[in-house]
């Protein structure tokens, strides 16, 4: 057990220094992830950062086992799902596609330019939701389905010719014919060598 | 506006200039055959000269009606052009809005700033025609590496977001690549091609001028019977000696052979795949690529679908015009000749295929000469390598009977006939050279001064002698390739610069200088005059290895352009269309940590909330989830985080993006992970994704 540093203030509980490192951890990498949703206001920032780290504290609390990265990361992918999926449709349950579309829209429309305090706000605009709703990242237009039908082509005389070939045509018959030509050809040979060659 | 005059005159027109085309090249080669004829004829004709001559009037017809293209285009060119399809539009201004058109891209794997950025500049230009409601944008990804995936959907939001485009620029990345290119826009065809009267089709270094695609589509508005008009690209942005050779050579020759060719085929042009606009609905109904004669499904898939579409075209009833003068459509050249070289072994086995529609009962006129000149482009390498080793051998054996029957005073008749030959066969070849020089000269401050076009002339003749040799070889390789069935798959053509280094160059080309050398001693052992008669063959394989590293570098080639050397009008004056496609769109700008970090787009994916989201919502929810499927996604999340991305093949990258679920779960197992359950590759990245981040900006 390390040194027990109390807290400057607030009301987390006191930590040895291997576990606060371990809530340090946790805190820095929940910071890069609200930076990389584009929450630039330092005191929203701030503000989301305390509110979700204080959840975790009492979450691992109940899950001692679980590292404080792996209980605040969670909290805060779950909460930030749970958002978008609402910003997207309330009426159904929080889901990781309509959530995704939703995230698309906050960065794509520069949503998060325009309302930059409103990032996990249980109750966000009302002009956010509309324009989180009308958003749309149209990969195409509406289908409007043909049917295409091979051209026919007539390619005349070749075709035929080249058909007949093919169907003739077997390398089972060209080996067999090679063979029978080499073995003609070491019969004449041996003849010769036999009958005709000079002493 | 008032549609292209009666087809009668044209009909009559297209007869009397074919009738005059043929008849020139036709002539140069019956005169050229009887000069050979009349040197064989001296003494008995035999079997070897009898297909030394069949050889010869194929090869000496090519060049003669290369010619014929050449000299109609050139006199073209000072008498003005009465039949050109755009000219359909002078006089008839309108604020109508012209058919609605789909631009459309297919692309693979290319570089996604350059697309991106040539898109956004279309889009822009288009927009100050005021004509931009009629056109809609499709980029038709069949990309199969991960990056290039991840980076083309983030730069399309992009550019969708900073320029409102929503609704008129569209992405869609195809699942299954079939039938590469062609399969692409019957694809497209089949889901969206309904909705659009027109179709532009751009490769991905195309980039069209907003006043073109408005111009195009008026011209078609105009002219019913049109179903197709290709235009003639400018090959522009060359920064390799190679590039700029190409492009200086098209800006000077090719307003002479581009003029030529309308002077022959009129409404019967060809296709060339892209910058190009298309009727759709007789497209659709006609033009559906049909099956080769053939023993597999590879056999009987057509590679090379342009030519073939042209055709279709046309024997549905439709014109096929080339808009030869019409300005502000480019594409790029290859950087090398090894990435040239790539995109002839393609053509090539392209080429071949259309031997089936030579013969083909249907067939019209024109398209059969566009065939034949298409396979004769590449069959006449092989043809002219037996040619000239059989006129070595019969050189040999006639130069032994003249020494031992003192025959000296026969072979010397034949000497000038032989000369003869040779000076027409040289005017001919360069006879193109000479027109579009002539053609230049008087516009010649576009190219940067009386001296530059000069000094131009002779680099670029210089070079396209050092490179046929080149050509001869590679040519004769890929025909015998394609016909002993070899397969070429559909490469991503590399479109940037890339200087060719000494082991490359040795490996690529060290073959034809052994070759050169072994000829040049073999020749000058047997017969000292055939070294004479085959030097420029022999100087270009003997060069081959510093040509090709020379014309491959970009230093080099800027150098020359800072001496003011095959300068181009677009180098001077730069079109406002062609500004800036060098900077990479705002999405695409990497953080300096990680330019040089491979996988980039897998970890955008996976690590930014941005990018995940894009790419999850562009994908289908899985309809099944078939557990045998989701553990073998597992398995390749779980090695992706313990032995980093290059634990991964591409195939299983790939097959981890197309799952909407597991890349929403890998995002959140990757925020939640500690360091030391990571590779140390997501350390680093994750590390330098942090610090980039707190600097950098919304997309």
């Amino acid at each position: 057990m390390g040194e027990v540093i109390s807290p400057m203030e607030g009301n987390a509980p006191s930590f040895p220094t291997s576990v606060l490192d371990a809530w340090n951890e946790a805190a820095l990498r929940l910071e890069d992830y609200l930076r990389a949703h584009r929450v630039r206001d330092r005191e929203r920032l701030l503000r989301l950062n305390l509110d979700l780290l204080d959840e975790a504290h009492r979450i691992h609390a109940a899950e001692p086992g679980r590292t404080p990265l792996d209980v605040t990361m969670e909290l805060a992918a779950d909460r930030i799902e749970a958002w978008f999926s609402r910003l997207a449709d309330e009426t159904v349950p929080s889901d990781s596609q309509l959530a995704a579309r939703a995230r698309g829209a906050w960065f794509a429309s520069g949503l998060h330019r325009e309302w930059p305090t409103a990032f996990l706000d249980p109750a966000p605009p009302a002009a956010l939701v509309a324009a989180v709703r009308s958003a749309s990242m149209q990969a195409g237009p509406a289908l409007e389905f043909s049917s295409l039908i091979r051209a026919e082509v007539d390619y005349g005389a070749m075709e035929n010719l080249a058909e007949g070939t093919w169907q003739q045509f077997s390398w089972a018959h060209v080996l067999r014919a090679f063979v029978i030509w080499v073995a003609i050809f070491f019969a004449a040979y041996g003849a010769y060598l036999q009958f005709f060659r000079q002493p | 506006m008032k549609p292209f005059r009666s087809s009668d005159p044209l009909a009559e027109t297209a007869s009397l200039r074919q009738a005059l085309f043929l008849a020139t090249g036709g002539g140069i080669t019956i005169a050229g055959a009887w000069l050979l004829f009349d040197t064989y004829r001296r003494d008995e004709f035999t079997w070897l000269e009898g297909t030394l001559l069949a050889l010869f009037v194929v090869l000496f017809g090519q060049i003669a009606f290369g010619f014929a293209i050449a000299f109609w285009g050139f006199v073209t060119r000072l008498r003005g052009e009465r039949f050109q399809i755009m000219r359909s539009l002078d006089g008839h201004a309108t604020d109508a809005p012209p058919g609605s058109t789909a631009i459309v891209m297919p692309i693979y794997n290319e570089d996604p700033a350059r697309i991106f950025r040539a898109l956004e500049n279309m889009l822009v230009s288009l927009r100050a025609t005021g004509h931009a409601d009629a056109f809609d944008f499709f980029i038709l990804s069949d990309s199969n590496q991960p990056d290039s995936w991840i980076d083309e959907e983030c730069a399309w939001v992009s550019l969708c977001s900073r320029l409102d485009a929503y609704g008129r620029v569209f992405y869609r990345k195809r699942r299954v690549s079939l039938n590469g290119k062609s399969g692409n826009i019957a694809d497209f065809c089949r889901r969206w091609g309904k909705r659009y009267r027109y179709m532009v089709i751009l490769d991905a270094d195309s980039v069209m001028a907003g006043e073109t695609f408005v111009r195009l589509a008026r011209a078609m508005d105009a002219n019913p019977q049109v179903g197709l008009i290709q235009t003639a690209p400018q090959i522009v942005r060359g920064t390799s000696v190679f590039q700029r050779l190409i492009q200086f050579s098209t800006h000077t020759l090719g307003p002479i052979f581009a003029a030529g060719s309308n002077f022959w085929h009129l409404a019967g042009a060809n296709y060339w795949g892209h910058n190009a606009i298309i009727r759709l609905q007789p497209f659709m109904e006609h033009c559906v690529l049909p099956e080769l004669p053939g023993i597999t499904s590879a056999d009987r898939h057509i590679l090379s679908h342009d030519t073939v579409e042209a055709a279709l075209m046309q024997q549905a009833g439709y014109q096929v015009w080339f808009a030869t003068d019409e300005p502000g459509s480019y594409e790029e050249g290859p950087p090398n000749l090894t990435e040239s070289l790539k995109r002839d072994r393609r053509w090539c086995q392209g080429n071949l295929q259309h031997f089936w529609f030579l013969f083909a009962p249907k067939t019209g006129f024109t398209n059969r000469i566009h065939i034949f000149f298409g396979l004769m482009a590449y069959l006449s390498a092989p043809l002219l390598v037996v040619f000239i080793a059989l006129n070595a051998v019969d050189f040999y054996a006639k130069e032994r009977r003249a020494i031992l029957s003192a025959q000296i005073g026969g072979l010397t008749d034949t000497w000038w006939t032989s000369l003869l030959l040779l000076g027409l066969t040289l005017v001919l070849l360069f006879a193109s050279k000479v027109f579009g020089l002539l053609y230049t000269l008087p516009r010649a401050r576009r190219f940067g001064g009386l001296w530059a076009v000069l000094a131009g002339s002779v680099i670029e003749t210089v070079s396209s002698v050092l490179l046929a040799p080149i050509m001869l070889y590679y040519y004769t390789k890929f025909v015998v390739l394609t016909l002993l069935g070899v397969k070429v798959t559909w490469k991503t053509q590399n479109r940037s610069d890339s200087a060719i280094p000494l082991g490359q160059a040795l490996r690529e080309y060290g073959l034809l200088p052994v070759l050169g050398a072994v000829l040049t001693v073999a020749t000058l052992h047997w017969a000292p005059v055939l070294t004479l008669w085959l030097s420029p063959l022999l100087l270009g394989w003997l060069l081959a290895v510093p040509f090709v590293m020379l014309t491959s570098s970009d230093r080099l080639g800027q150098w020359l352009r800072r001496r003011g050397l095959l300068l181009i009008p677009e180098e001077i004056n730069e079109p406002e269309i062609l500004r800036g496609l060098d900077e990479p769109p705002p999405a695409l700008v990497r953080p300096a940590t990680l330019v040089a970090t491979p996988h980039y787009g897998l970890l955008q994916a996976l690590l930014a909330p941005f990018a995940n989201a894009v790419h999850i919502s562009l994908l289908r929810r899985s309809r099944v989830h078939a557990k045998h499927k989701q553990d073998y996604l597992d398995s390749l999340a779980a090695r992706l985080l313990a032995d980093g991305p290059d634990a991964l093949t591409r195939r299983e990258m790939m097959a981890l993006l197309w799952s909407s679920e597991t890349l929403a779960a890998l995002h959140r197992r990757l925020w939640r992970a500690g360091e030391t359950e990571l590779h140390p590759w997501w350390r680093f990245a994750m590390r330098h994704y942090h610090e980039a981040h707190s600097a950098r900006h919304a997309p």
